[in-house]
């Protein structure tokens, strides 16, 4: 056998050795390994060999995709419960130790290669008898993320290309999510490059309870670090994102020059729409079925309001310039006005003059969180739809350098936005009822270039439109078991290899895939401890049923009456009453 | 007769390996590790075995004394088969009717063969009793005409003891393969008598075990099973 001798790689004798190459496998870059060590080998694990590419030794890392038993015990001897086979392989003189043997299958996932700043590909499997090492810690924290690791970052100081001496935290800009979880705690700290998913978008695709959440959390704390100051807008729909404050005061979070990230939130009461930021469609979508002539009536009645300077314009305007054009007694302006008022007008949502400044919104360094527990999904969509509309045409307008036209009298944002959707399948369903899917469709799939990304959260992967989906660059998916979500990832996520989709059912919560285009290749990791308080928890029901009962006791109230066994009046005497 | 025999049926419990019941002595072997006996008959010995005393899986040894140690080699019978010179022979026949007593008889030649299967060896004592038990093959062959002993419980027992104390049956595989077609019920019979020698709990589960596997393997093997 003449494999490359390890002292010839670059890096790969840094790892402990664990098998030796079987040969070739099924697939055309898969190959089995042989390894007696049950422990040291896990599914999932990174390990190494080096090849030769152009004369270059290269260490090739490869992910171990299946293990299974070469030799050991046979079954019959573990017949008995009550006896350990190894004492039934004694008393038949089977010798015990050292006797299992492990087939590990791997798949190759390429060298890498610091022109390309990714994993290359040898096309070549390595030869029967290689030995494998498992990847080291550190060259793993460089490559694995899509960080753009490249020679000179690799040079150390004697001048020799080494990816383990790369610093990763030292980067700016990468948000620490946690580590590998085939190592050790914080052996291998995965840092995603945030530029990376808020330029390209992200998904957090996970069941109910796994810590989706949680993640977001993560990774918002990490975007408002001082050495990233990000301008965050979350849709909170549940109101799960109050502890985020905290950050405010931390000293992680503090910045040299006195930086403190700004948490702001935004209740009802604050959040209000300017009827005219409607689009015509946006109001239709409120309406209670309005007939094809009503929709042409309210077409040509908006399109002249929209005409004029004043922006303060309600319904009242719009009806009088309805009646202008239709005339005083057409059907359908009034059975529109019926529809207006009562459907508009009488919403506090909407008004005629308040408008949130976009400028009071979002500002680098702040993390704007939108609470919109009290709201209908209706209304909720609606605050999605307008604000989405507002920031994107303020932030194309500041690409197309808008600003400098004294013309222009429109908004401009200066700095890219990154907005998270808790509950994102409301705001993006795949039945394509929401006035807020056509904006997020548009921005996920032309946001890159304007410096606007959006972010997904959700528990029904199902239930958003694929075609949001399938733009989300990054991919955080933890525990899914339900077959109809794991379909929708696999069709619309195309980073998620089999590899991936077969973990989903077996994480723990915390537990997370992470790929996509802040990867070079899908990782398992451990998601990495808040700094702050997790605010979603569930409510402790029995313990509240419990207080709560207590406070009932306390202050005897007439329900004491309807104690069923007083027989003078309970609820069935009520039920029979009600006949 | 019986009276005078060395080996009494009382005694099967002793772990000495003097003294015990010559059953047979080797005519040939089949191979290093099966012998073929001949069983004493009364003409032999005066106290012959009986049918019980050289049943098939019963453990035999045979002491030999080598560069001047004492060991045993053990061995378990695993086949028998009976020879009748007489068989299909219909003549000549000198006796007549009346005189009987004239009957030249072949008596003496009808013969009881058995297999033995060599299981391992185990150093003999000053006292008499065996150590060191090993289930590896024996290095030495035996010779022709040395003679073949019932072995007593209590060394089968001791032969059976492994160095931690515990139950060894390590020589089971080459078993199977030496005694082939019986290979099965020999081992089973042989597991049936330490159940006996082996009371404690754990070790009749580790026998248990064992059971069921050689038996759910000869099933297989049968075609009864799958």
């Amino acid at each position: 056998m003449s494999s490359p001798s390890p002292s010839s790689a670059t890096t790969g004798s840094g790892g402990k050795l664990v098998g030796t190459v079987a040969g070739p496998g099924d697939g055309p870059n898969e190959f089995f390994i042989v390894t007696p060590d049950e422990q040291a080998v896990k599914t999932g694990e990174f390990i190494t060999y080096s090849v030769s590419v152009e004369g270059e030794s290269q260490d090739v890392i490869a992910r171990v995709t299946n293990r299974e038993q070469a030799r050991g015990l046979p079954e019959t001897f573990m017949a008995d419960p009550n006896v350990a086979p190894e004492t039934v392989a004694t008393t038949l003189g089977v010798p015990t130790e050292d006797i299992d043997l492990y087939r590990l299958e791997a798949t190759v996932i390429g060298f890498y290669d610091t022109q390309m700043q990714t994993f290359s590909n040898p096309r070549q499997l390595p030869r029967p008898g290689t030995r494998l090492r498992t990847a080291p810690d550190a060259m793993l924290e460089a490559v694995l993320p899509n960080l753009g690791v490249d020679e000179t970052d690799a040079r150390t100081s004697s001048g020799e290309v080494d990816l383990s001496s790369v610093d990763v935290p030292e980067h700016d800009g990468l948000a620490h999510m946690g580590w590998l979880l085939n190592r050790e705690t914080g052996a291998v700290d995965l840092h995603v490059p945030i530029d990376e998913f808020a330029a390209t978008h992200l998904a957090i695709l996970a069941s109910t309870g796994s810590g989706k959440s949680y993640t977001a959390g993560v990774l918002m704390e990490e975007m408002m670090m001082p050495d990233v100051r990000a301008s965050l807008l979350v849709f909170d729909p549940h109101g799960e994102y109050d502890t985020l404050a905290e950050m405010r005061g931390e000293e992680t979070f503090a910045g040299d020059d006195g930086y403190q990230p700004e948490v702001e939130y935004f209740d009802p009461d604050n959040l209000r729409i300017r009827i005219s930021e409607l689009s015509v469609g946006d109001v239709m979508s409120v309406l209670d079925n309005p007939s094809d002539r009503m929709q042409e009536r309210l077409d040509g009645g908006w399109r002249a309001m929209q005409q004029r300077d004043s922006r303060t314009w309600g319904v009242d305007e719009l009806m009088d310039e309805m009646r202008r054009q239709y005339g005083e007694d057409d059907a359908s302006v009034g059975a529109l006005e019926w529809r207006l008022r009562r459907s508009v007008q009488r919403n506090d949502l909407f008004t005629t003059d308040a408008n949130v400044p976009l400028d009071d919104l979002v500002a680098p360094g702040r993390c704007t969180v939108l609470q919109m527990d009290t709201l209908s999904r209706r209304d909720q969509q609606m605050i999605a739809t307008v604000l989405l509309r507002r920031l994107y045409q303020a932030r194309l307008a500041a690409v197309r350098e808008r600003g400098d036209d004294p013309e222009f009298d429109g908004e401009i944002i200066d700095f890219p936005l990154f907005s998270l959707f808790e509950e994102g399948h409301r705001f993006a369903p795949a039945t394509g009822e929401a006035p807020s899917l056509g904006i997020m469709r548009t921005i996920t799939s032309e946001g890159r270039k304007f410096g606007f990304g959006l972010g997904i959260i959700s528990q029904r992967p199902s239930k958003i439109d694929q075609d949001v989906l399938s733009q989300c660059g990054t991919q955080v998916t933890m525990k899914i078991q339900n077959p109809t979500d794991q379909d929708a990832i696999k069709n619309s996520v195309e980073a998620a290899g089999e590899d991936v989709l077969r973990e989903l059912p077996g994480l723990t919560p915390g537990q997370a895939v992470v790929s996509g285009d802040a990867m070079n290749t899908p990782v398992l990791i451990q998601v990495r401890k808040r700094h702050t308080q997790h605010g979603a928890d569930s409510i402790p029901a029995t313990q509240e049923w419990r207080t709560a009962h207590e406070r009932r006791q306390e202050q005897p109230t007439r329900s004491e009456n309807a104690d069923l066994g007083g027989g003078e009046s309970s609820g069935e005497v009520d039920l029979l009453g009600d006949e | 007769m019986s009276n005078a025999s060395p080996s009494d049926r009382s005694d099967s419990q002793a772990d000495r390996v003097d003294d015990c019941l010559a059953i047979g002595s080797i005519v040939s072997s089949n191979s290093h590790m099966d012998y073929t006996v001949e069983i004493y008959n009364e003409t032999d010995r005066e106290r012959a075995p009986g049918p019980d005393e050289c049943g098939f899986g019963q453990p035999v040894f045979v002491h030999k004394t080598i560069q001047g140690f004492e060991y045993v080699v053990m061995g378990v019978i695993y086949d028998t088969r009976l020879v009748d010179p007489d068989q299909g022979r219909s003549g000549p026949r000198l006796a007549q009717r009346d005189q009987p007593q004239f009957t030249p008889g072949y008596v003496e030649e009808r013969t009881k063969f058995a297999g033995v299967a060599l299981l391992g060896t185990a150093e003999v004592t000053e006292d008499g009793t065996i150590e060191n038990p090993s289930h590896q093959m024996p290095r030495w062959t035996l010779d022709v005409e040395d003679i073949v002993e019932r072995c007593p419980d209590g060394v089968t027992r001791a032969f059976h003891t492994g160095d931690d104390g515990g139950l060894q049956i390590a020589y089971i595989e080459r078993l199977l393969d030496v005694a082939g077609p019986l290979g099965a019920e020999v081992t089973l019979a042989l597991v049936e008598r330490l159940r006996e020698s082996f009371p404690a709990e754990g070790n009749q589960r580790v026998l248990n075990v064992i059971e069921k596997d050689v038996r759910w393997q000869s099933s297989v093997d049968r075609g009864v099973m799958r």
